[in-house]
Order: C-alpha cells, then sequence, then structure tokens
C-alpha cells in the first residue's frame, strides 16, 4: 500500500510549476504515468508529502514535427510514439525503443519525461534520444532553459535539474536524408523486460565518410552515457569491418557496468561490443 | 459520507461501467484497491506493480494498470472493466473467442488479457500475431502459454471488424 | 500387452458421446465476463485484514520481538507471536485420507528463537484495514542475531557445516538398486559421465494466495482459501488445537497452483487470527509475501554415469541425485523419490544404482512442483542420451529407439509396466511434426532437439490413495455432481461434469458441480500428482454407472426391454434396437423416484495399493501407471548474444483417453510456456539465503512475446487406469520440454551448457570457453 500524501491536479502549466515550487508549504513531486514513480512509492523508495498529477493538461501531451524540428511535450506517452506515423519517419530508433518497452499498459501510461527524470540507467527512450542530440527543456516559474540531454545526467540518479523545474519538452533536429538511427535492446525476456544494454546508434554518411557517429549505451554506466571516443574514431573516416570492431571496443571501455541479478559486468562488455558493432554496421551498409 | 474535499481524501464520482459511482476515497488510492472496495472484484490484483496486468482496465478506452493509477486522476473518464464489456447473455466478441477457443484457464489473467486485447484493437483492428504479442505482453498467463490466447484475438479482431465494432 | 501403434488423433471410440469432445468447459463463460468469484473477492461483515511479518535474514536467532508499539496502534485487533500460541508446530507432510503414519515434518508456524530461511514469519498482526496492519508491522521491534548458516547442498554435507535444523543436514536418502552394477559396466564399451544442475523455481500462479476464515454459527471455523488441497484442514485444525471436525475448508475455484498450494500456507495464520480475535480474518499474500511464503521447485545436481555399448545399449547406469530441500522438509522425501523411481527415464536399464540425498540448508524451502522431482530427473536423462548418442556417433533418435522401455518391462523399482508405452511412436511423431528446418541466417545457429519421459500418474501407491464422489439426478433430469476436488483452472470440475454427462446420457450443462468444501462434498483427495481426473474422475463414473444401472432397471420395466438393450443419450432412454421405443430421461427419474428408487450414489475409488519398497534394493511397486510422450523443439541461438528463441514446439502424449481434447491441448501449451521458463529464463536467486529476486521484474516468466505457438499431437491408446482409459497430462505436459530445449540449444551452438537456467550470459560463456 501506499502511504499518505497531498494531491493536486492543476489544469495549467502554471499551476503545476507554482506547486513543484513551494507548493502548499511543501514542493510537490510531479507525476506523470507514474510507472515508476508508484511503484518507488509503494516499495517505500520514495514518500513525498506532496503530488501533482500532469495529465490534466493536453498541451503537455502531443508530438509536432516542423520542418526542421521534432519535438516532444513531457507526458507524450510511449504508446503515442509507438503509434506515430511522423517519428517512423524522422525517430525510428524512438520508435523501436517504445516497440521494446514494457508491456501495453505500462507502454500507455509511461511518458517520455518521466523515462528521463527517472534517472534510470536502463531507461529506453533515453540512449535513442541521446544519439539524436535531442535538448530537454526545463521550466519553472523563475524562467526557462535548455540542456542537451548528454549532459542532463551528472550520477547515479541525479541530474542537473531542480526540484522546481518541470521537463516540458524534448526536441531535437530532423535528421536529414543520409542519415540512419537504430536502436537494440538485449534483455533477459523478449517482452516487459528491464534492459541488460541498450544501444542506440545514429550516423550520417556523405561521400563515403562517416560524417557523424553517434553511440549511446543504456544500462552499462551509471547513467545513460554517449561512447564519444568511440563516435570520434568514425567520424570523418570510411567505415571498415576493423574500424568498426575497433570503436566497438571503445565503446565498452567507455562504460562502467556492475553485475546484478540480470546480467555480469562481463557479459554487459560483451554486449556493448556486440551490438554497437552490428548497429555501426547496418548503419554503413544502409548508407553506402 | 462527507462531501468535504481537502488535498488528501475526497468523493470520487468516478464513471465504471456506465455508472456513476460516488466513493470517498483517500488520494494515494490506487485505481485498483478504490474499484475492488465498490465490488468491481473482477479487476485482479497480481503484483501491484505493473508487472503482470491482471488489474488492467480501459480509462477511455485504453487500457492502464490499475495498480499504477490513482483513482484520483481517473474522475471524469470512463472506466471499463471486463464485466462493462459484455455478460453471460450477450458477451463480447472477445469474451466468446476466449470461451470458444479454451484460452481460459484458471481464469485469474483472463479479464486483463481481454481489456488489454480490446484496447490493442481499437487502436489496431487489424493486427498481425506480431501486434498481438506485442499488445499483450504486459499480461503474464501462467497456465495457458498464449497458444489459444492469440488464436482468440485474431478471432475476436476478425468477427469486430465484420461487425464494424472497434470501440 | 502388446501396442497397437496408432494411427492418428482420432482413435475410434466406443460411442462416446461427451467424453473425447472439445467441449467448453464449465467455468469459461463465468470467467470470461468477470463473474467468477474467487476466494479473494470474497469479503464479510466486520473482517479483520492480516499482515505476517517475515525474517529479513535467512539464519539467526530472534533474540527480541517487542510487539508493544503494534499492538496499542489504534484498530489494531491482534498480534500474535510463538509465545502467544498454544501450539507452536504444523506438520507439512502429505495430507493423507487414510491416517497411515506421516513422516516427522513438523515445524514452527511462528519462529520462537530460531530463524531458517529469509521470510520466515515472525509475527502475524489483524487489524481494522490492510493500511493499518501494515502500519501495525513496522512498529514491530526485533533484533536478530546473524548465525552461520549453509546455503548450498554440497556445503551442507560437509563434516562440520552448521545444522540446519535436528543432527543431520540430510533430510531425506533414496536409494535404488537393480542387477549389478558392476558387471553392467564390465560389459559396456565405453562409460559416459555428466553433472546436470537445474535452479530453484517458482510456481508464479498469477493468484497470490488468499483465504478468508470466521466461525460460524456452529462454532465451527469456516476458512475459504486459494488451495490445492483442502484435506489440510486436519493439520490446520491440529496445529490451532481444536478436533478435525471443527475446521471447514473451501477453495472452489482457484487462480493457478501448480504444486504451489499444496502445502499449508496462510490458512493456517488465518485459523490462527480467527481463534483469537473471534472475529473474520482476510489475509492476502502480497506478491513479495507469495514468493516468500510458499516451497519452490527443488535445485537438483545430477552426475550420470552411463554404460553403452559400441551400438549404444545401455548396460549400467549409476546416478547420484542431491537435492536443496531448503530450510524444512515438507514433501522433500518425496520428490526426492519420484526423481529416483524416474532417473533413467523411459529406458531399459537393468543394471542400475541411484542414489539420492535431499540435503538441509537455510535457502527456501523446497516442496511440490509440478513434475515433482522427475520433471528435473528428465532434464538429466535425456541430455545425457544426447551426450551419449554423440559420443558414439549416433543418431540421437536411433540411439534412444535402441534403449526404449516397452511395456512390460521393468521400471527402476523393478516393477512392471502394464499399459501402453508409446514412446517411439511420440518421438517420432514429434520430430517429423517439426518439418523442414529453418534456415540459418547470420548470427543465428539452428538446432533441434528432443526429449522423451516417463512420468507417473497418481498418488504413491503405498499412501493407499482414495477418492470420492457423489452423483444424483434431480427429478427434472438434472445431474448433480458433489465432490471434494479443487479446480485449480485445468478444467478439473468440468472433465468430472463431462464424464458424469456421458454415463448418464445428458449434456454437460444439464449437469451441476459442487465442489471443495471439505465439510459437504466427499472427500476427494488433492488436486495434485495428476490425480485429479484419475481418481475423481473414476469415483463419479463409479457412482454414475450405478445410478445409471438402477434407472435402467427400472426403465426395463417401463419400456418392456432388457435391461441390457437399453441406453440413454440426450435426456432420453430408448430401445437400443428400436429407439422408437422410448421415454425421457426426466420421466424415468420421476418414476424411479416414485418407487423409492435411490436416486443418488455416493463411491468411494481406491488406488491400487501396494507396501511400501523394499528398504535394501528399492524395489517395488511406487505408482499406479506411468504417462508417456515426448517433445520436440526448434531454435534458433544468436551465437554473438546468446539470445534464444524458440521457433517450433511441438509435443505427442498418450494421454490414454483425451476427456476433452481442448483442455488437453491447454495442458500441452501451458506446460511447454512453463517447461520454456524452466530451460531458460526463470530462476529464483538466493544470496546467503536471501531472496534476491523478489518480483516478477526480476524473476521472469515467459510472456506473449517469448513463447512459440505449440503443436499438439494428442494419441489415445486407451490404457490408462483413468475412466475411459485416461491416463493423465496435467505434470507430464511440463516435463519434457526443457529438456528438449537444452537438446536445441546445444545441437545449435555445438557446445552444452549443463546448468539451468540457459541464459544468454551462460552461453556466450560457453561458446567463449570452446576452443575453435
Ligand atoms: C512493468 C514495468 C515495465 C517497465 N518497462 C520499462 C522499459 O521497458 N523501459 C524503460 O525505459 N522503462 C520501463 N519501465 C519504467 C517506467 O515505465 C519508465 O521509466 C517510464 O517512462 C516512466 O514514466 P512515467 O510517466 O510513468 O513517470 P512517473 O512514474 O510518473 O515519474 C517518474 C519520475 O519522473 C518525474 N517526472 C515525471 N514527469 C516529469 C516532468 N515532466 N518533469 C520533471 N519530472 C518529471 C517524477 O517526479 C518521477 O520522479 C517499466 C516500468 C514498469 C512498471
Ligand atoms: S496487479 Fe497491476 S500489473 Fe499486476
Ligand atoms: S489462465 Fe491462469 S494465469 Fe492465465
Amino acid at each position: 500500500m501506499l502511504s499518505g500524501f497531498e494531491l493536486d491536479l492543476p489544469d495549467t502549466l502554471v499551476g503545476v510549476l507554482d506547486l513543484i515550487a513551494d507548493g502548499r508549504g511543501t514542493p510537490a513531486v510531479p507525476l506523470a504515468g507514474g510507472t515508476s514513480l508508484i511503484v518507488d512509492m509503494r516499495a517505500r523508495r520514495t514518500m513525498p508529502n506532496a503530488v501533482v498529477w500532469l495529465g490534466k493538461i493536453p498541451e503537455l501531451r502531443g508530438i509536432q514535427v516542423t520542418q526542421d524540428h521534432v519535438r516532444l511535450g513531457p507526458c507524450t506517452t510511449v504508446s503515442d510514439i509507438l503509434n506515430s506515423d511522423e517519428l517512423a519517419g524522422s525517430g525510428v530508433s524512438l520508435v523501436r525503443a517504445a516497440e521494446a518497452f514494457g508491456g501495453q499498459m505500462v507502454r500507455n501510461a509511461a511518458t517520455v519525461a518521466g523515462n528521463i527524470a527517472c534517472n534510470s540507467p536502463a531507461s529506453d527512450l533515453v540512449p535513442p534520444l541521446m544519439a539524436l542530440d535531442a535538448e530537454v527543456i526545463l521550466e519553472s516559474r523563475s524562467g526557462s532553459r535548455t540542456v542537451a540531454l548528454d549532459r542532463y545526467f551528472t550520477g547515479y540518479k541525479e541530474d542537473v535539474r531542480r526540484t522546481d523545474e518541470l521537463i516540458t519538452g524534448i526536441s531535437w533536429k530532423r535528421q536529414e536524408e543520409s542519415s540512419v538511427d537504430l536502436f537494440h535492446k538485449l534483455a533477459r525476456r523478449k517482452g516487459d523486460a528491464i534492459t541488460v544494454v541498450g544501444v542506440a546508434v545514429n550516423m550520417a554518411v556523405s561521400d563515403g565518410t562517416c560524417m557523424r557517429a553517434r553511440i549511446a549505451l543504456g544500462a552499462v554506466a551509471p547513467t545513460v552515457l554517449r561512447a564519444k571516443r568511440a563516435e570520434s574514431m568514425l567520424e570523418g573516416e570510411t567505415l571498415t569491418p576493423g574500424l568498426i570492431e575497433a570503436a566497438a571496443r571503445q565503446a565498452t571501455e567507455e562504460a562502467s557496468p556492475i553485475d546484478d541479478v540480470r546480467a555480469s559486468a562481463t557479459y554487459r562488455r560483451h554486449g556493448i561490443q556486440v551490438l554497437t558493432a552490428r548497429l555501426l554496421t547496418q548503419a554503413w551498409g544502409r548508407l553506402t | 459520507m462527507t462531501s468535504e474535499t481537502d488535498m488528501t481524501h475526497k468523493t470520487l464520482a468516478l464513471e465504471v461501467n456506465g455508472r456513476v459511482v460516488e466513493t470517498r476515497v483517500p488520494a494515494h488510492r490506487t485505481l485498483l484497491d478504490a474499484l475492488r472496495d465498490l465490488g468491481y472484484v473482477e479487476v485482479k490484483r497480481g503484483c501491484e506493480k505493473g508487472d503482470c496486468g491482471a488489474c488492467a482496465v480501459l480509462v477511455d478506452g485504453v487500457a492502464l494498470d490499475s495498480c499504477l493509477t490513482l483513482a484520483w486522476t481517473v474522475e471524469g473518464c470512463s472506466v471499463t472493466t471486463v464485466t462493462g464489456l459484455g455478460n453471460r447473455t450477450e458477451m463480447h466478441p472477445l469474451q466468446e473467442a476466449f470461451v470458444e477457443h479454451g484460452a481460459i484457464q484458471c481464469g485469474y489473467c483472463t479479464p486483463g488479457l481481454i481489456i488489454a486485447a480490446h484496447s490493442m484493437l481499437s487502436e489496431n483492428p487489424s493486427p498481425s500475431e506480431a501486434d498481438i504479442r506485442n499488445g499483450l505482453s504486459g499480461n503474464l498467463c501462467r497456465c495457458t502459454g498464449y497458444t489459444k490466447v492469440f488464436d482468440a484475438v485474431a478471432k475476436a479482431a476478425g468477427a469486430m471488424r465484420e461487425a464494424g465494432e472497434t470501440s | 500387452m502388446t501396442d497397437t501403434i496408432p494411427t492418428g488423433k482420432a482413435v475410434t471410440r466406443d460411442a462416446l458421446r461427451q467424453v473425447g469432445r472439445p467441449l467448453v468447459r464449465t467455468d469459461a463463460v463465468g470467467k470470461a465476463v468477470g463473474k467468477t468469484m474467487y476466494v479473494g473477492d470474497h469479503v464479510m461483515q466486520g473482517m479483520l485484514h492480516a499482515r505476517v511479518l517475515r525474517s529479513p535474514i535467512a539464519s539467526a536467532r530472534l533474540t527480541r520481538l517487542d510487539v508493544s508499539k503494534a499492538r496499542a496502534l489504534d484498530r489494531v485487533a491482534c498480534v500474535l507471536t510463538a509465545d502467544d500460541l498454544e501450539r507452536p508446530l504444523i506438520a507439512v507432510d502429505i495430507p493423507g485420507q487414510t491416517g497411515r503414519a506421516r513422516l516427522e515434518t513438523d515445524q514452527q508456524v511462528l519462529v520462537r528463537d530460531r530463524v531458517r530461511y529469509h521470510g520466515e514469519p515472525l509475527a502475524l498482526i489483524a487489524a481494522e484495514t490492510v493500511e493499518i496492519a501494515e502500519e501495525a508491522m513496522r512498529l514491530i521491534e526485533f533484533d536478530l542475531e546473524p548465525i552461520p548458516g549453509v546455503y548450498n547442498p554440497e556445503d551442507a554435507l560437509q563434516p562440520g557445516a552448521p545444522i540446519v535444523q535436528g543432527t543431520d543436514n540430510v533430510v531425506a536418502a533414496q536409494k535404488i538398486v537393480k542387477g549389478d552394477i558392476e558387471k553392467g559396466f564390465r560389459e559396456a564399451d565405453r562409460i559416459i559421465e555428466n553433472t546436470f544442475q537445474t535452479q530453484f523455481v517458482e510456481h508464479a500462479f498469477l493468484e497470490p494466495e488468499v483465504g478468508l476464515g470466521w466461525v460460524d454459527e456452529n462454532n465451527i471455523i469456516n476458512l475459504r482459501a486459494s488451495t490445492q488441497v483442502i484435506e489440510n484442514f486436519r493439520f490446520i485444525a491440529d496445529a490451532i488445537g481444536v478436533p478435525h471436525n471443527r475446521v471447514r475448508v473451501r477453495a472452489s475455484l482457484v487462480g493457478g497452483g501448480f504444486g504451489g498450494k499444496e502445502d499449508v500456507t496462510m490458512e493456517c495464520y488465518i485459523a490462527l487470527l480467527v481463534k483469537h480475535t473471534g472475529r473474520p480474518i482476510r489475509l492476502e499474500f502480497t506478491r513479495e509475501d507469495s514468493l516468500m511464503g510458499h516451497g519452490k521447485r527443488h535445485p537438483f545436481t545430477m552426475t550420470y554415469r552411463t554404460g553403452v555399448k559400441a551400438d549404444g545399449t545401455i548396460t549400467a547406469l549409476e546416478v547420484r541425485l542431491i537435492a536443496d530441500a531448503g530450510a524444512y522438509v515438507f514433501l522433500s522425501p518425496y520428490v526426492l523419490l519420484y526423481a529416483a523411481i524416474a532417473a533413467p527415464g523411459p529406458y531399459r536399464v537393468d543394471n542400475l544404482l541411484i542414489d539420492g540425498r535431499a540435503v538441509a540448508t537455510n535457502n527456501m524451502y523446497t516442496s511440490a512442483f509440478r513434475g515433482f522431482g522427475a520433471a528435473q530427473a528428465a532434464v538429466a536423462y535425456e541430455q545425457q542420451m544426447d551426450e551419449i548418442a554423440m559420443e558414439l556417433g549416433i543418431d540421437r533418435i536411433e540411439l534412444r529407439r535402441r534403449n526404449y522401455l516397452r511395456s512390460g518391462d521393468t521400471i527402476s523399482s523393478n516393477y512392471p509396466i502394464e499399459s501402453a508405452v508409446w514412446t517411439e511412436e511420440c518421438v517420432d511423431r514429434a520430430w517429423a511434426a517439426l518439418g523442414e528446418p529453418t534456415e540459418a541466417t547470420g548470427h543465428l545457429r539452428i538446432g533441434r532437439g528432443v526429449a522423451a519421459y516417463q512420468q507417473s500418474y497418481g498418488r504413491i501407491t503405498y499412501l493407499h490413495d482414495t477418492s470420492q464422489a457423489w452423483v444424483g439426478v434431480e427429478i427434472d433430469g438434472s445431474v448433480t455432481v458433489r465432490s471434494g476436488v479443487t479446480d485449480i483452472g485445468a478444467g478439473q470440475v468440468s472433465a468430472l461434469g463431462q464424464i458424469a454427462a456421458e454415463v448418464l446420457g445428458v449434456d454437460l450443462d444439464d449437469v451441476a458441480i459442487y465442489n471443495s468444501d471439505s465439510a459437504v462434498t466427499p472427500l476427494a483427495g488433492t488436486t495434485t500428482a495428476t490425480r485429479a481426473l484419475y481418481m475423481t474422475g473414476n469415483a463419479v463414473k463409479v457412482a454414475a454407472e450405478a445410478l445409471r444401472g438402477r434407472l435402467i432397471e427400472r426403465a426395463a420395466k417401463s419400456l418392456g426391454v432388457a435391461s441390457d438393450g437399453i441406453d440413454i443419450a440426450d435426456g432420453t432412454v430408448f430401445a437400443i434396437d428400436d429407439p422408437g421405443i422410448s421415454m425421457p430421461f426426466h420421466e424415468l427419474v420421476k418414476l424411479s423416484a416414485a418407487d423409492g428408487i435411490h436416486c443418488s450414489e455416493l463411491a468411494i475409488f481406491r488406488a491400487p495399493f501396494s507396501d511400501g519398497l523394499d528398504p535394501e534394493t528399492g524395489e517395488g511397486q511406487v505408482h499406479p501407471d506411468y504417462v508417456f510422450g515426448a517433445h520436440a523443439i526448434e531454435v534458433a541461438v544468436d551465437v554473438e548474444t546468446g539470445e534464444v528463441s524458440i521457433l517450433k514446439s511441438v509435443a505427442a502424449h498418450d494421454v490414454g483417453r483425451a476427456i476433452n481434447p481442448t483442455a488437453v491441448e491447454g495442458q500441452i501449451e501451458g506446460g511447454a510456456a512453463q517447461g520454456q521458463g524452466f530451460a531458460l529464463s526463470e530462476e529464483m536467486i538466493y544470496e546467503e539465503g536471501r531472496l534476491i529476486t523478489p518480483s516478477f521484474s526480476e524473476y521472469l516468466i515467459p510472456t506473449s512475446m517469448d513463447v512459440p505457438k505449440v503443436e499438439s499431437i494428442i494419441l489415445e491408446s486407451g490404457t490408462g487406469l483413468g475412466p475411459f482409459g485416461a491416463k493423465g497430462i496435467g505434470e507430464p505436459a511440463l516435463t519434457p520440454v526443457a529438456p528438449a530445449i537444452a537438446n536445441a540449444v546445444t545441437d545449435a551452438i555445438g557446445v552444452r551448457v549443463k546448468e539451468l537456467p540457459i541464459t544468454p550470459e551462460k552461453i556466450v560463456a560457453a561458446l567463449h570457453a570452446e576452443p575453435t
């Protein structure tokens, strides 16, 4: 059973920002799909005194695709992503991650901002978003700022968000034609399972040269992270199997996996190597 | 029952299976507990953390795990449980197909599976087997091995398309 | 007895009308429309809600337990600790109907001073709401002083190891000797030895344990409980100190069991709280409670040493079995016995030595689980067969064929099999049904495996098993069946209805079934051991036949036709030679009732009884009979990530007679999924006895994304001891699946992972260990 708290259900963004700033004495914790927060509250890992529900504000949910940007409202659900035709053209890796995410009911509730803000290294939407160079828009009563997702996490369960700030959007530049973004989730079971290794790759190629390489890794470090040294080995190069292998090996060095009930650090390293190489090979193959 | 409202307790008017019921519940009450306390015991408790799907209900046509949903957040929505879809004399095509195909053993997972299937079919009335599998992956069933469940959902999807009923 | 080789799914029956039809089960509609009341759906005026406080560590001395703050909390009705119990112990043996001697298995209900496993109950709380009960639970203060425990059987057998209980960590030993093992090994051209391991497995029924208890107007303690075994009322009565006839248990429809609801769990806690408060008590386990609150499948370490001739004939087999019994005995001795009996598998072995031990540790206790030891043995013997085939370079199926046990051969305990043994047919049919092999692409390797088995149905014969049923007809021609049998989801109740309908010539819809009430339905014994259909089905058949005989005799008088010329079908009684001479069934019942003919019958069915096994050799009868069959699997293994996908899954079982083919398929398909979890993903992990997989996000049973569609080939030899020649399928459906998968994975990757579950990680490690 959950222990008691105050609950507000405001229908404006301003209402939410007021409540998370100081609320009625205690700053309220935002509640979106509840698929992470309610579970944590039941396990008594967190016991907020005040909670504010974001679901009454329709503007916070939705996918906007403009000429050169894609923007997700914070309360866009995983199912929204999965069922979106627009994203199928400009964020395929994110759609793949949505497909491999939880089960239907969890996908119907879970939101993209919740996936980021719950700060789990195993958050599945984060690697593809990070590989797409997504930015997080944070708003508070005192203003708003934009943070690259890549700089959002600062340590295990730590991030740059102040408690009076709400994630109000996630956006990224639409990808050029000559680019590919891919995601693969390795887990102990095919349906509804926590990720053991998640790898997202985003690559742009021009004239047989890799112009942009992004490799983002999930569940292999205290936070989702980019393997930046591996990326820089590829940019400006013509990829060969040898180079891909070397970059994948470099990616394993940048991770710091642990042993847990799902897998050992050794297996996770192996998984990064295999999946990174596999996705890079696929991306290169499709673009050349 | 008082109608007094504060930020921790209030009287909700919940629309369940087309009927409005009033219930006074605290803010931290899950929809699962609220519904069961009201007698909607067809909503099953299997894990209380989103792992099993036994507690699934439709909220405005979309399947949610009621154990992860706070009761207050569905006020103004229409909530449907498996008993709201059909009854012994007039079963919903999904219920009929589950019965005919032998997709029910202990039956504890059945209300959640039917709700999840319903929600999936309203998004995608002509699912492939892969779509059906992905639509049901949040519903654990320990008895059937799912083979007959897939058949039942495919059959019901056909029947529902024919009847023009997808919602 | 010679085997007639079946030709297909349809074997001609002697004009059965209800039996053998894929009828819609009587319980299906209620479940589909959400109207079935499970135990947890019942509430009562004035009921209290209970919670169980459990030990957070596995091996400790309880030096302080202070419940005063919990008791003082407003709206807490009762907090019980070991000191409050008049009787500190409860028996956890197989509940017998016959009063034969039980094993010494009594265990503490609540911890008095020694904690032996993680989750062992320290205190019981009853309060006005669940929230208050949980708050009270948090107010209980206790000190646990850790003491060295022992966490695997190997350590537990070492001299000087901490003793879990009593004087010795060996809780059961089982030896079986047949022929001359030395001679057998001397005759062998090759000796092949392998050790296989299985893990702790959880039943993961979807309905957590739940019960509601109250005292009725006659001062009887009533319990509605989600249990497979209402006969546990006796243990509960003993534990709370009332006569057996003062506890009544009802189970009705249970949300899954698989052996996990065989032992007493919450019933005793509820009964104690009812007795102490005088008020109705509801106790529903959370999933975490459930995972910590009932026994698991025994992990086994199984060393097989097989002597074979160059042509593949087995000349000798030596098997060492070690099972982790966990902290308390429960059904370990029986599980070990089943594993020992099954150890050679469906193969003829004349020179045999089986030496098994069940060993106490401070892990979670282990007890019944679908397959009951025999499923673990199958994991070993079928992998060993593939290993032998590989070593000898003989085709895997051919090697099996050369060794199959045939009808009339003796099993391990030197007792002959009398029913049909269609192993060969089942293996061949399942294997053939895999069809054309799937092509390997990229990093995927394709592999195939098959496993056969021998699985008992019915209980141990020297426990003298019986089952009762009452069948009656009402004046309007409707039929009533009363029997204590519990329905745990497999359609046990519906099958009884079908049998009564068959014998009395009515429709399944005309039969009403009252079941699983220890006070008013005749006791039928447990719904375990693949015995419900065999035992209770026979009891119903015997009762219905006696009734039919009396009614037909009366019909003979009215119709002017000899009794043996009369049949009943579709609610009509008619002359077989001239169906025009007839009367409605309900008319016949009316006439019979008016004549004072007894229109109901109570029958008891007795399984074959035997004496115990020879203490030296383990020789003798253990089970009434056995089921034989096979499962074949095709897998794709990603050799880079180690992920396994099951592409094809085919089962072929001789079920004797399929009373309801749809229900049989359901058992097979569910067994296939459970076997897959056993083989690939499921594992309860205990670290120093502490459970680190406490929910369904760590303990991973297969989902809809993981399982293949299963093809079932149902064969019917008609030679079973059950009604209409039925054997059984509940447990057999599971038994061959895990070894078939293990064999398929090995076939795909060329190395064997000998420890279940075969995780991607183990596959990758095995591939990397192998020099290429
Ligand atoms: C059965 C199950 C399966 C799951 N499977 C997966 C999976 O496959 N992959 C995966 O990645 N995750 C999975 N999860 C975890 C969880 O579903 C996701 O992390 C989800 O995206 C969280 O979103 P939510 O909207 O439910 O967040 P909530 O639970 O509502 O909130 C999570 C956190 O984010 C904060 N928050 C929410 N919205 C905002 C906002 N706009 N601004 C600032 N803070 C905010 C909350 O305060 C809270 O701290 C699973 C969970 C369950 C129960
Ligand atoms: S009870 Fe809600 S998902 Fe299991
Ligand atoms: S039918 Fe028992 S869990 Fe699905």
